[in-house]
């Protein structure tokens, strides 16, 4: 678990060694990484989309607004799956 | 069944390697392509220092292979050997595979690897580069490896940090090197590395020789599991450490490959396309492809020896009726063959299997062995080096 909460400041981005792209045989996103694939379902996939230097603050506002979403619920889904990719050093706060 | 998608191909570009390890799992021969089903002939593998190339794919016939993994569904590739910097195109193939956005793993001993290429192969675009160690302690580490080798690893771990290229370490750990799991950890912090795998020794190929030197005790082994539990929740955001389990010791197989033909693929360095690296050697008996003469799409999907164990519809008992067989998919069909003599049977490390003894009598003999250390025999390629 981490000490502190994500700030709405901090910029996730994909770790080093980690790639984003296209998977031609779903033509659905994975991550691709050292000995191992992760296979996106949506929710995951518009969130690391986003990981490129935007602030946490204004990805949470993003997704609200193209979900239709309480951006408070929202941004606790979003702090949960980053602090998991953290974890797992998929990606870093810059 | 129908053939799944695969999603990582392991291309065995050479045999060649500048190592001995007697922990080698590679096959002890190796035999030439066979064009339209001709008899196949054992050949002499080569060594690092050979010009011949033993009938080794070229440059173009791996591209070609590469382009036809990646339309298949594979995202990534493992170029491994042997010692894949033994072929002066690795840094072409590299590229190649990164056109057709494979993700690219670069598998080493280091031998090979001067600043010049780890600045090619990082311009091709080499996504991460795995660096195999024998041990922490120089002496040691150079006395596994047969050659002196490990001040070169450490001065290769530093160029590749320096180059910006992610790196893992490997270290297959045995009776002799296993009491030095934490120094092993140690140094994988030190060099900075993102991953290592610290992985108990598997019995194939040359292993499989020089098991009675390998295996490590009861003791010796309960003792590495607990350091490296303990290790894993120290460096837990830091690094990440796999600890591959001693199979022998377990009392469930290990599920080997997730399944036959059902990820992974590899091809070795003559074409043969394998549903698993050890394959060609401990399964004799099974006939397997070649990309000379079929594509890689045909070979995975129709081929004999990728649907022999496809599924589960081979599974004989116990396998057949458990509740764990989509779970480790009855075990190691190599280790089967090597163990009992059938590949179908399920693999002796299970409890359930009828063949368990098997496994418990070469348990027994290593546990009450009154010599610490046997000797083994050094992984050697039939041709001399010349001088």
């Amino acid at each position: 678990m981490r000490a502190k909460p994500i700030s709405d400041l901090a910029r996730p981005s994909l770790a080093k060694g980690v790639r984003l792209q296209i998977d031609s045989a779903t033509n659905k996103n994975v991550l691709l990484y050292p000995e191992g694939i992760v296979e996106l379902n949506e929710t995951a996939d518009e969130i690391l989309s986003r990981c490129d230097g935007r602030m946490l603050g204004q990805i949470v506002r993003e997704l609200a607004d193209a979900y239709q979403a309480d951006s408070n619920a929202l941004a606790a889904d979003i702090r949960d799956t980053l602090s998991d990719l953290e974890r797992r050093k998929l990606i870093v706060f810059k | 069944m129908t053939a799944p998608r695969p999603y990582a191909l392991l291309a065995e570009i050479t045999y060649r390697c500048p190592l001995h390890c007697p922990y080698c799992s590679n096959p002890v021969t190796v035999k030439s392509a066979v064009p339209n089903g001709e008899q196949a002939e054992p050949i002499a593998l080569g060594t690092a220092h050979t010009t011949t190339n033993n009938g080794e794919l070229t440059t173009e016939e791996w591209k070609r292979v590469i382009r036809e993994a990646a339309e298949l569904g594979v995202l990534q590739i493992g170029f491994s050997g042997g010692e894949p910097l033994a072929r002066r195109d690795l840094a072409e193939l590299i590229r190649a595979a990164r056109e057709t956005n494979l993700y690219t793993n670069l598998i080493t001993s280091a031998i090979g690897l001067d600043d010049d290429r780890v600045r090619g192969l990082r311009v091709a675009g080499l996504d991460s580069i795995q660096l195999s160690f024998q041990s922490d302690e120089p002496s040691l580490a150079d006395e596994i490896a047969g050659a002196r080798a490990h001040e070169r690893k450490l001065d290769v771990a530093a160029k590749i940090r320096a180059a910006g290229i992610p790196l893992s370490l490997n270290f297959v750990i045995h009776r002799r090197s296993i009491d030095r799991l934490a120094q092993m950890i140690a140094l994988a912090e030190a060099l900075g590395a993102k991953r290592v795998e610290l992985a108990n020794v598997q019995f194939y190929g040359w292993a499989f020789r020089n098991r009675a030197a390998l295996l490590p005790t009861r003791e010796q082994v309960n003792r590495a599991r607990d350091i490296a539990t303990a290790a894993k929740a120290r460096l837990t955001g830091k690094i990440d450490i796999f600890y591959v389990l001693p199979d022998y010791y377990e009392m469930r197989p290990k599920p080997c490959l997730n399944g036959w033909g059902h990820r992974y693929l590899t091809v070795n360095p003559i074409g043969d396309v394998l549903p698993c690296p050890t394959a060609s050697s401990a399964i004799p008996d099974l006939r397997f492809e070649n990309v000379r003469t079929h594509n890689l799409d045909w070979i995975w999907r129709e081929s004999e020896s990728f649907n022999r164990f496809r599924g589960t519809e081979w599974m004989p008992e116990p396998c057949r009726s458990c509740p764990q067989k989509e779970i480790d998919f009855g075990g190691c069909r190599c280790q089967a063959a090597l163990l009992t003599g059938n590949a179908a049977n399920t693999d002796p490390v299970c409890e359930l299997s009828p063949n368990r003894a098997v496994t418990d009598a070469v348990l027994c003999d290593a546990n009450s062995s009154s010599d610490d250390w046997p000797e083994w025999t050094y992984r050697t390629n039939p041709s001399p080096l010349p001088v």
